[in-house]
C-alpha cells in the first residue's frame, strides 16, 4: 500500500470498487456537504469532491473533503490546474495531505468561459499529466517540481481522468498511457453511455498492457429525464450519448423516466463489469445523490468492504 | 506582425477633449497592412477630427516598410516634423502601442519634447498571414515549444495551453469546446504528426513550460544592422520585380 486510502485498499484486494461524487455548494453551508456525505457513506468506497466544476465559484474541494471526512468518507480531493499555478498546486497538495486526505484526482479543469466568472484569467500553468507527475515525485521522491527536497511527503493515492469518447480516438489511448507513465494510480473515465465504444477503448488499452498498470474506474451516471439526456448529447462537449439511450427513456411514461434512468444505469454497470480491465465504477449522481444507494444495491455491489480505519 | 484594430472614435475624442491642435502619426508597417495607420487612414482621421472642431496641424505619414517602432527610420520623420510636434496640444498615434511608446520615449529623451500622446488603435499582438486573413500563431513567450509540438503552438492554439494532448472537452468531431468553430489544437497536431509519420512523438511527456522567459518587461541588446546596406538590398529586390 502506497497510502492509507480506502480506495487503494479495495482495489489492492481485487474487489470491484465503487466511487461516488459530491458537488460542494455555491455557499458556505456545511450542512449541504454533510447531507450528501451521509447518503453516500455506506454505498461507496471513496467520494470525489469536485473542484469548482464547470468553473462556478463553490466551496473548495479540500474544505468540503474535510467535512466529508468528519462524516466518515474517504474523500478524493479533485484539483484542477485552472485556478492555481505550480506554486499553489504544490502548496495545496501538502495541505490536503496534512489534513489527512488520502486521494487526489489531478485534472486540467473546465475552461473559465463555461462558468459564472467568464472574465477570469485562466491559469493552466500545468496540464493534468504534468500535475500527476509532480504529485508522484512529491510522494515517491520527496521532491518539489523545482527539484528541492521535503522532509515529510504527501502520501496520496493519485488519480486522473480519461475521456474515451472525444477525438482523436487514437490519441485517447496514447494519452492514457502518458498518465500511466506520469505515475497515476487510478483513472476515472467520462460517463459511459456508449458501451461499445468504451469496450473498444478498453481493448486498445489491453493491447498495450495498460490495464495491468493502472486501475480503471468506468464513469456512470443515472439520467433523470429525456431532456437531460438530450442536453448531454448535444450540449456537453466530449459526451457520447447514443440515440438508443434517448429512445429507451422516451419509451416509458413520463413519470417512469427517472426509474428507467436508474435501471439503465444498472444495466450499463452490469455490462461494464464484464469488460476485462474495468476495476470499478465511478458513479456520478450529481444533485441526485439519493439514487446512489438504489443503483449500488441493484447492481449487486453491496455490501461495500468496510474501511479498516 | 502586430495585428490591430482602430479604437471607437468616441474613445479617441474623449482622449482629445480640450486639445485643439493635433498631430497625427501613422506607421508604414503593421498599421498600414491592418488599415489603422497608413496615409489613407491618417487623412480620414484628420477629416473626422476637423468635423469635431479639431485643428490637425501635422500628419506624419511613414512610407510602407518604415516602422514607427524602429527608431533609425522613424526618428528621421520625427525630426522633420519637429515644428508641428512642438506646437501641438496632443499627438494621436495611429500605430500599435509599441510604435506609440517608442516615439513617446524618443521625443522626450532625444528631442526634449514632452507632449500628451494618445492611442488611436488597439493592438492585438503577433499574427501572420494576409493579405486579408490573419491568424495568431505566436505569443512570443520567450521559450519556443514548436520543436516539441509538431510546429503548431498549443500555448496559443489551445485555450488551456496544454502541452500533453487534448483535454476531455474536444467535441466528437474534433472541435474545441471553448470555440466549436475551430479545430482542437491537439487534433491539428495529431493530424500533422500523422502526415509526418511521427505519431510516436506524442508518447513523450512534455515538461511544464518555462514562463520565466516571459517575465516583463523584456529588453534586448543587439548589434545594429547597416540600414543603408539593407535599403540597397531592398532596392535591388524592387528593381528585380520590375517596379
Amino acid at each position: 500500500m502506497k497510502t492509507r486510502s480506502n480506495l487503494e485498499r479495495v482495489l489492492e484486494a481485487g474487489q470491484f470498487a465503487v466511487t461516488g461524487e459530491l458537488g460542494p455548494p455555491q455557499s458556505a453551508d456545511p450542512e449541504v456537504v454533510r447531507r450528501k456525505a451521509k447518503i453516500l457513506k455506506e454505498y461507496v468506497d471513496a467520494v470525489n469532491v469536485t473542484d469548482g466544476q464547470t468553473a462556478m465559484v463553490r466551496m473548495p474541494s479540500w474544505a468540503a473533503c474535510l467535512i466529508g471526512k468528519e462524516e466518515g468518507l474517504d474523500p478524493i480531493v479533485q484539483m484542477t490546474c485552472r485556478d492555481r499555478n505550480r506554486i499553489a498546486l504544490q502548496m495545496d497538495i501538502l495541505g490536503i495531505a496534512a489534513l489527512g486526505m488520502n486521494n487526489v484526482l489531478c485534472l486540467t479543469g473546465d475552461h473559465q468561459k463555461f462558468g459564472n466568472h467568464p472574465e477570469a484569467k485562466g491559469v493552466f500553468d500545468f496540464d493534468s499529466i504534468q500535475f500527476v507527475q509532480v504529485v508522484k515525485d512529491m510522494r515517491d521522491e520527496k521532491k518539489f517540481q523545482c527539484g528541492e527536497e521535503m522532509t515529510v511527503e504527501p502520501r496520496l493515492f493519485i488519480g486522473a481522468a480519461a475521456n474515451p469518447f472525444a477525438d482523436p480516438f487514437e490519441f485517447r489511448v496514447v494519452r492514457l498511457g502518458k498518465k500511466v507513465a506520469a505515475g497515476a494510480d487510478f483513472i476515472q473515465t467520462q460517463i459511459v453511455y456508449n458501451v461499445d465504444r468504451f469496450a473498444e477503448w478498453m481493448r486498445r488499452l489491453r493491447d498495450k498492457g495498460l490495464h495491468e498498470k493502472i486501475r480503471i474506474l468506468a464513469g456512470v451516471a443515472p439520467i433523470k429525464s429525456v431532456g437531460a439526456a438530450r442536453y448531454m448529447k448535444t450540449r456537453v462537449p466530449g459526451m457520447d450519448v447514443p440515440d438508443e439511450i434517448i429512445e429507451r427513456l422516451r419509451g416509458v411514461p413520463k413519470e417512469q423516466v427517472s426509474k428507467e434512468g436508474i435501471k439503465l444505469c444498472v444495466d450499463i454497470i452490469n455490462e461494464l463489469r464484464q469488460i476485462e480491465g474495468v476495476a470499478g465504477i465511478h458513479l456520478m449522481a450529481i444533485e441526485w445523490e439519493e439514487a446512489v444507494p438504489e443503483i449500488v444495491e441493484a447492481a449487486g455491489l453491496l455490501p461495500r468492504p468496510r474501511p479498516t480505519g | 506582425m502586430n495585428a490591430q484594430t482602430p479604437k471607437p472614435f468616441e474613445e479617441v475624442l474623449e482622449y482629445l477633449r480640450g486639445k485643439k491642435k493635433i498631430v497625427l502619426m501613422g506607421c508604414g508597417g503593421c498599421a498600414t497592412i491592418f488599415h489603422t495607420g497608413g496615409p489613407k487612414e491618417i487623412d480620414e482621421m484628420a477629416e473626422r477630427l476637423a468635423k469635431e472642431g479639431k485643428e490637425v496641424i501635422g500628419r506624419i505619414k511613414l512610407p510602407f516598410a518604415v516602422f514607427a517602432c524602429y527608431l533609425p527610420m522613424s526618428s528621421m520623420f520625427l525630426k522633420e516634423h519637429r515644428g508641428e510636434i512642438e506646437e501641438c496640444d496632443a499627438m494621436l498615434m495611429q500605430s500599435c502601442g509599441d510604435g506609440a511608446q517608442v516615439v513617446r520615449g524618443y521625443l522626450e529623451e532625444e528631442m526634449g519634447i514632452v507632449k500628451p500622446m494618445y492611442p488611436a488603435n488597439d493592438a492585438l499582438g503577433f499574427s501572420g498571414g494576409g493579405p486579408a486573413s490573419f491568424k495568431e500563431e505566436c505569443q512570443a513567450c520567450g521559450a519556443c515549444e514548436l520543436g516539441r509540438t509538431a510546429g503548431i503552438c498549443p500555448l496559443v492554439q489551445c485555450p488551456k495551453g496544454l502541452l500533453n494532448g487534448p483535454c476531455g472537452g474536444t467535441t466528437i468531431d474534433g472541435k474545441c469546446e471553448v470555440d466549436p468553430t475551430r479545430d482542437c489544437a491537439w487534433v491539428m497536431i495529431y493530424r500533422r504528426l500523422e502526415k509526418l509519420g511521427a505519431l510516436d512523438e506524442l508518447v513523450e511527456i512534455k515538461a511544464p513550460h518555462d514562463w520565466s522567459k516571459a517575465v516583463r518587461p523584456r529588453t534586448l541588446e543587439v548589434e545594429p544592422i547597416d540600414l543603408m546596406e539593407k535599403l540597397k538590398e531592398t532596392k535591388k529586390v524592387i528593381e528585380a520585380l520590375g517596379l
